[in-house]
């Protein structure tokens, strides 16, 4: 389309700030995930605590080479912890993207900067993902209390499967068409992902191919800094990375889809 | 037309848009021009493509072939409403204004009282009515007081008094000057119309409102 309009009155409504606080609004706004981290994570701790007991399993640091001997039920409720947050961290920013998208585009239309609301969605994303990981790892400390720097670890491994888990449900939000695919991508890859990197009854576990897992680098650096007393960054980063490429190819779909698309001939 | 006079150049013009789904061809080379000042209903059956119309013309879907000029800024109000239902009445209006770069929301907050609706300020769209929606879907479309208007049935689910306050606002954008073009399947009240626009075969045929008449044409221009 062309126009001839050039008049724009002065920025006196900022957009960045309007569209980060309401994006965290929609993103916590979602009673069912609220419900789930409140029932659902400690529920699953407990069971799995439960379910693993006290056997002592073999976990390899890829990284070093090295393998820690282990009690099966602490790493488990890293594997746990691991699985709530993929699940609720993704459900929440897949729900709030996928039932925004077209008021998105509405907004980028009525003059919203698309690179101002993008920034906004990431940052909100950011902030939820590590609430969301904040409080599941607190939750873990009824279980298991580790050693201050173990914990920061655990912290960490889940804020970055967090971003991870975020970053796909808003890649997710803009391509798949219905809740019940996104729901069913979310819940069954981060079952998978999580269940595999546990040497617990998994013939996989400890095996080169896990390498190529979303949670194998936050599970590695959380592993690593509760039993082996080690920062194996390089891992947290690896992690970073997938969350990184989900969330670039996510905005740049997202970016696509708000555009406009008038083309003057 | 007297001499000396400057004609001033049409608020939008729609040039020989062609648009498709698969095969099904649904514009077939629409020409239309509006002035400012003139409100245009287009009309036609349902499935005619006249929500495909508005939405090449607003930008919002690309036409496969065509062009449109727009003089001046644009506000477009889609057929469903298009809200987020976990926002309240006046977070879409700051949202809004956010993104028209307006000063404030005064100018939506006197549209919501003038559709009436002042009391849901505080409610949160996903809770509202279908025609409570409607009127904010409107409200946002005419937030930062548009030169051009492009609506679609906009006031399917109004009740009659609400109905009758859009014809205020409409006359009154009218004579500011500003263009508007209304979708619409039924039209009750042809006179309120400078001309109707009927959207055959994928063309626009035009009917004047006060004649019985029809003209034969693929060019409507008001």
């Amino acid at each position: 389309m062309r126009t001839s309009d050039t008049r724009r009155p002065p920025v006196a409504y900022r957009q960045f700030p309007t569209a980060l606080r309401f994006s965290v609004r929609d993103q916590t706004r979602n009673r069912l995930a609220g419900l789930l981290l409140v029932l659902f994570v400690p529920t699953w701790y407990l069971v799995m605590d439960a379910l693993a007991g006290g056997e002592v399993l073999e976990f390899k640091l890829f990284a070093t080479g090295d393998v820690l001997r282990v009690d099966g039920g602490r790493l488990t409720l890293i594997t746990a912890g691991l699985n709530c947050v993929t699940m609720i961290a993704g459900f929440v920013v897949f729900d709030a993207v996928r039932k925004a998208l077209a008021f998105d585009r509405r907004l980028v239309f009525a003059g919203y900067g698309q690179a101002t609301l993008i920034g906004a969605k990431t940052l909100a994303v950011v902030v939820v993902a590590t609430a969301i990981a904040l409080y599941t790892a607190l939750a873990v400390l009824f279980f298991w209390r580790p050693s201050a720097g173990g914990w920061c670890a655990v912290l960490a491994g889940f804020t970055v499967i967090a971003l991870t888990y975020g970053a796909l449900g808003l890649l997710l939000g803009v391509v798949v068409k219905r809740d019940l695919e996104g729901f069913f991508l979310i819940i069954m890859g981060g079952l998978m992902d999580t269940f595999l990197q546990n040497p617990l009854g998994n013939p996989l576990a400890n095996e080169p191919a896990l390498q190529w897992f979303p949670s194998f680098g936050p599970m590695q650096f959380a592993a690593g800094g509760a039993f082996g007393g080690t920062a194996l960054w390089g891992h947290l980063a690896l992690g970073l990375l997938w969350a990184a490429a989900f969330s670039a190819v996510g905005l740049a779909v997202f970016w696509i889809r708000t555009r406009s698309r008038n083309r003057a001939r | 037309m007297p001499p000396g006079t400057v004609l001033a150049p049409p608020a939008l013009e729609a040039r020989d848009l062609h648009k498709s789904y698969g095969t099904h061809q649904v514009l077939r080379g629409v020409d239309l021009t509006v002035a400012p000042g003139r409100l245009v209903a287009v009309v036609g059956e349902n499935g005619a493509g006249k929500s495909t119309l508005l939405k090449s013309l607003a930008g919002v879907l690309a036409a496969d072939r065509g062009e449109v000029i727009l003089h001046g800024t644009l506000g477009h109000c889609p057929q469903e409403p298009i809200l987020n239902g976990s926002l309240t009445v006046e977070q879409h209006l700051r949202y809004f204004a956010a993104a028209q770069r307006l000063p404030g929301p005064e100018r939506g907050l006197e549209l919501v009282r003038r559709l009436g609706f002042e009391r849901y300020l505080r409610t949160v769209t996903g809770e509202l009515s279908g025609g409570t929606r409607q009127k904010l879907n409107l409200t946002l479309a005419l937030l930062h007081d548009p030169d051009v208007l492009l609506l679609d049935e906009p006031y399917q689910g109004f009740d009659w008094e609400t109905y009758l306050r859009f014809w205020e606002l409409a006359e009154e954008l009218r004579s500011r000057g500003k263009a508007i073009v209304v979708i619409t399947h039924l039209v009750f009240e042809q006179e309120r119309f400078d001309l109707l626009a009927d959207l055959v075969d994928g063309r626009l045929v035009t009917r004047t409102t006060t004649a019985t008449s029809t003209e034969e044409a693929h060019r409507a221009d008001v």
